[in-house]
């Protein structure tokens, strides 16, 4: 018990920051404890032979390369740094991924029927807050069964039945989203018809 | 430091002045590596130039200026320990060298400059074994003598955290130069 009341003290001891007591408390313990007085010992020379480390020195030019070089930061436009190496590999791996899903999904889509295709699009884009049963519609309510029965669901019923009164509008020009909608628009007559973008949240 | 907010590039050069030696003292102590040191001691002086209007009137200059040169010596740790983990080799030389903290025999007749060289280096191969987050508030404290409270202020630790961080490293410290100092007869 004394000797870890001992060892608590050390780093104050070093620093210099106990009360008279103290110091004389420890001093009295170390004659008893030699296990003690050599490990304060120890710690005393490691700290007098880090302080005895010599300070280094400036280049003789630091000062001026220094200006110089703030001078130049300063009147530099940005110097926010751009994006750092290591970012790379993983831009490249997400818009890698981002390239292979959307070609995915679009020869997800184009493989199916236009039918299919019209009520799979909808079924994507129609998540939005369900206000309850229709008349005449029995769909799955939204906390019971699975995504996919949602959304098989949901394609099923009418659009009013949904409330939109919570909607945000965001505008990604060339694409105009609502929640729970999606519309491309598409400016001129030259834009290719191929960039249509479907966003489901 | 108001004088340098409002851009008078003659008090920047005498802030430079002042501080440079405790900068680079501080940065290639706890790099342990004199020619990135004064890179990156220069780097803290151009960020206190480009952010100057940022600086509080009222604080301290130096917690200020240390808690830069402390933000990118933590960052130039972490980027050598992330280049360490990719090159394994390099890990494996550093372990073997820390683990074997020593002097190497002094020969007969040997220049005393050079063992006092050998000296430094292997204080300063110890001082960069220990841990970067003890590291710091070591150097800050031991080698720079900041006080706790200022030390908890540049990086951002309540008091007690520093003392036990600093006791910590004082501790692993000893235990890295114990070879030395037996060799040494200290």
């Amino acid at each position: 018990m004394s000797c870890k009341r001992a060892r608590n003290l050390f780093g104050r001891t070093w620093d210099d920051e106990v009360t008279q007591a103290e110091r004389e408390w420890l001093e009295g313990h170390f004659v008893s404890c030699a296990a003690c007085r050599a490990e304060y010992e120890g710690l005393a020379r490691t700290m007098e032979l880090v302080s005895s480390m010599p300070r280094e020195e400036s280049p003789a030019d630091f000062v001026e390369r220094t200006v110089a070089r703030a001078r130049r930061a300063a009147t530099e436009p940005d110097r926010v740094p751009g994006i750092s190496h290591r970012w790379i590999p993983i831009t490249a791996a997400a818009a890698l991924l981002a390239v292979l899903g959307g070609s995915a999904i679009q020869w997800a889509g184009l493989s199916t029927a236009p039918e299919q295709r019209s009520t799979t699009q909808a079924a994507a884009i129609q998540q939005p807050t369900w206000v309850g049963p229709a008349p005449g519609t029995t769909p799955a309510a939204p906390s019971s069964g699975t995504d996919e029965q949602l959304v098989a669901g949901a394609a099923t019923v009418p659009d009013s039945v949904f409330n939109h009164g919570d909607d945000v509008e965001f505008i990604l020009d060339p694409v105009t989203l609502r929640k729970g909608r999606a519309h491309t628009t598409i400016r001129g007559t030259d834009a290719p018809r191929g960039q249509q973008a479907t966003i489901t949240f | 430091m108001g004088r340098v907010a409002e851009g008078d590039e003659r008090a920047f050069t005498e802030l430079v002045r002042r501080f440079q030696g405790r900068v680079i003292n501080l940065v290639s102590r706890v790099l342990n590596d004199r020619e990135v040191s004064d890179d990156l001691a220069q780097e803290v002086f151009v960020r206190v130039y480009v952010h100057r209007r940022n600086y509080r009137r009222g604080s301290k200059f130096s917690t200020w200026l240390f808690t830069i040169a402390a933000n990118l010596a933590k960052n130039e740790i972490r980027r050598r320990v992330r280049r360490r983990n990719w090159f394994s080799l390099d890990a494996l030389q550093e372990m073997v060298n820390d683990s074997a903290i020593q002097l190497a025999d002094p020969k007969e007749g040997q220049d005393v400059e050079l063992q006092r060289a050998q000296l430094k280096q292997a204080i300063g191969k110890a001082i960069a074994a220990v841990p970067e987050k003890y590291r710091i508030a070591l150097v800050l404290r031991d080698l720079e003598g900041f006080p706790y409270e200022e030390i908890g202020e540049m990086l951002k630790i309540p008091g007690g955290t520093v003392r036990s961080r600093i006791n910590r490293a004082r501790g692993i410290l000893k235990r890295k130069l114990q070879p030395l100092l037996r060799k040494e007869g200290l």
